[in-house]
């Protein structure tokens, strides 16, 4: 009795990993990571440092979110670091005259305002998302700069810091609460909205969705915006959590985002992944991370490691392209040499 | 008059320039450029000292070393495969090298040709990846932490110094015919550049390979080599601009080229800059190293101006980047429709 519904398990199992072989792959990744930290150090699998994971993964989540959303959508939005900073910048300055959570709705509605403004120019103009997103990269940090007066801008009262940090149900934080609120959100949207799927449909096929009558701004403005907004969120958390926010800084979530959502499943050309390998990706980065300060590795192995990390996944991908792409060409050719054997059969008067 | 002039008439009158420009580029576009070179010309009439040829020296000066690393990814951007945003950690890897093969007491010419095959050995990694079909964005955002850590990683994130009478001198503080010698290389390679994509087999395949790959794939010019030679080239310009650097300050650190240096941010972004403010189609094809060199010129012109002007560097990074982005809106718009946009 057991054992058939054992049996009925692993049989689903097996259909679900056919199913979903990025995700399946994602998840396993984790489960190596996370399990080669927790056997070399007897720390890590404890509940404080879940919390730390829980932590890192409230400002790493968001991006790794936003950018899954943008990649799913064929585009890549460059600029979410200095978005990321602009926000940070603003709600650190403005908190002290405002308070923090005026300073933070503001902040986040001037990046989700930013992430609006590209998506309509990147459909308007039709170039590419790389194309705009490098020169707006450039011009929020200009724009940070002179926010912050060239300075590192500070908090003076750092209550909010601590209610931001406060420990809730052992593992998690309001931040992190928050963050995982908007990725149940996101994934909703993404899944059951006409809006969601749309996107889907221009990540994947963006001639076939434009001739089948989709306007390409409404899922570029609504991608970008989301992204802005995850920008905005991931930097109030960030500047409010530590109290400092530097103009130039934060450039580095670029690539850590990248790498949890490549992990998390998405393919560089469009139109697939999701929102829950997003949450797996940047959790596995997370454990990487936390992992390595464990072991006292300086900061730049980490990027070191995040690099080959991201190098290696591009080299699977592009390897399963090319293997497709030789599978899709051998059957032509058999299918070629096959109807050419009937014809000369023909020929000959001798059909099989 | 204009209002009801009957079509014959405006068929007889040959129209005036501006009337062509606008037919061809439309009145938003026109304006917008019309805008934009007034407040230019505006700048330079009331900047102090500016229209010096001790100032203009200072500009060409300024745009060497972004300028020489935007020629080699100029290639890259030509033949189809967007941007390396891995020039500053290749440099930084690339700084690392000479200075470490500059301490250690090899003569120049050694350490010079080390730092150049660690440089090829990079872009020919990230070529290679790129060639087989990688997004290069993706590519070489890995390569970039990759290349950043094995920089720290081998300089232990220390500053690596050697002293002062070196061979590297002339390189870094020389001068010939007034022109400080970074100057010089940045010209010699600016014309060297324009006449290898113009007159060679090479250049020509570059724009073929950019402009249509397919085309390109059916003639028996793959992408694969192409990527690798473009990286390759990207990357070498990269450590050259290392070794200039490196030459001038006798010292080394992964740093160097990161978020602080010059006025404007990062390296690897004003490089990026600079390839697309000259207009440079991003799909491919279409464009050259000339307009990048102007292009690093133009940027540095408009630094220059601003800090004559008194400006902080909040202003004049906001200041490159409206106009990054006011270029890529108008050379957009002016594309619109044709091949080159995409």
């Amino acid at each position: 009795m057991s054992k058939s519904t054992d049996m009925g398990f692993v049989s689903k199992a097996k259909l679900w990993v056919t199913n979903n072989p990025d995700l399946a792959f994602a998840i396993l990744l984790a489960v190596c990571v996370y399990g080669y930290f927790a056997f070399s150090n007897e720390f890590f699998a404890t509940h404080r440092t879940t919390y730390a994971i829980m932590e890192r993964f409230a400002v790493l989540g968001l991006v790794g979110l936003a950018l899954t959303l943008c990649i799913i959508a064929g585009e890549i939005d460059l600029s979410i670091g200095s978005n990321a900073a602009l926000a940070a910048v603003i709600v650190v300055r403005f908190t002290d005259s405002l308070g923090a959570i005026n300073a933070a709705l503001i902040a986040i509605a001037i990046s989700t305002l930013v992430g609006l403004i590209q998506g309509y120019f990147i459909a308007y103009l039709r170039i590419r998302a790389i194309v705009l997103t490098v020169g707006t990269l450039m011009l929020l940090r200009g724009v940070s700069l002179f926010a912050a007066e060239e300075k590192t801008v500070m908090l003076t009262d750092f209550t909010i810091p601590d209610f931001i940090s406060t420990k809730m149900f052992v593992y998690f934080s309001p931040a992190s609460l928050l963050v995982i609120a908007v990725f149940i959100a996101v994934a909703l949207f993404m899944q059951f909205t006409r809006y969601g799927r749309e996107i889907y449909a221009v990540g994947g096929a963006r001639k076939e969705a434009l001739a089948s009558g989709i306007d390409l701004k409404r899922p570029m403005m609504v991608v970008f915006s989301i992204s802005g907004f995850c920008a905005g969120l991931g930097g109030c958390i960030i500047g409010l959590r530590s109290g400092t926010a530097q103009a130039l800084g934060l450039q580095y979530l670029l690539l850590a985002g990248t790498v949890a959502a490549f992990i998390g499943g998405v393919s560089i050309l469009g139109g697939r992944g999701g929102v829950i390998g997003a949450a797996i990706g940047t959790l596995t980065v997370n454990f990487l991370n936390t992992g390595l300060v464990f072991n006292v590795t300086p900061a730049f192995m980490v990027q070191l490691y995040l690099g080959v990390l991201l190098m290696v996944v591009i080299v699977f991908q592009t390897g399963s392209q090319m293997f497709d792409t030789y599978q899709r060409r051998q059957q032509v050719l058999g299918d070629v040499d096959l109807v050419r054997g009937e014809l000369l059969n023909k020929k000959r008067g001798s059909p099989i | 008059m204009n209002a009801n002039a009957p079509a014959v008439s405006r068929q007889a009158k040959t129209p005036t320039w501006l009337a062509n420009l606008v037919d061809k580029y439309t009145w938003l576009v026109v304006t917008l450029v019309a805008l934009f070179v007034l407040t230019f010309a505006y700048g330079m009439i009331t900047a102090p000292n500016f229209l010096t040829w001790f100032n203009f020296k200072t500009i060409i000066r300024d745009a060497a070393l972004v300028g020489i690393m935007a020629i080699g990814l100029t290639f890259v951007t030509l033949s189809g495969n967007f941007f390396l945003l891995s020039m500053k950690e290749t440099a930084a890897l690339a700084i690392i090298a000479f200075a470490t093969a500059m301490s250690a007491g090899y003569g120049f010419e050694i350490s010079f040709l080390f730092t150049m095959g660690v440089a090829v050995i990079a872009g020919a990694l990230q070529g290679v990846l790129i060639g087989l079909g990688g997004n290069p964005i993706v590519v070489t955002l890995g390569a970039a932490g990759l290349f950043f850590g094995v920089a720290s990683w081998w300089s232990e994130n220390l500053v690596i110094s050697f002293r002062r009478p070196h061979g590297a001198e002339w390189l870094g503080s020389g001068s010939f015919l007034g022109l400080p010698n970074i100057t010089v290389a940045f010209i010699l390679i600016a014309i060297v550049a324009e006449l290898v994509l113009r007159y060679t087999t090479f250049g020509r395949q570059v724009y073929l390979i950019g402009s249509n790959r397919a085309a390109g794939k059916a003639t028996g010019h793959e992408n694969f080599s192409m990527a690798i030679k473009t990286c390759i080239i990207a990357s070498s310009c990269s450590a050259f601009v290392a070794i200039a650097f490196s030459a001038q300050v006798s010292s080394a650190h992964v740093n160097y080229f990161s978020s602080s240096f010059g006025s404007s941010g990062d390296m690897t972004i004003l490089v990026i800059a600079t390839v697309m403010v000259a207009g440079n189609s991003i799909m491919g094809g279409f464009g050259s190293t000339l307009r990048s060199s102007l292009g690093a010129v133009f940027i540095s012109t408009v630094d220059n101006m601003m800090v004559l002007h008194g400006f902080n560097s909040g202003p004049r990074v906001l200041a490159v980047g409206l106009m990054i982005v006011f270029s890529i809106i108008v050379f957009a718009l002016v594309r619109r429709g044709s091949r080159v946009q995409e």
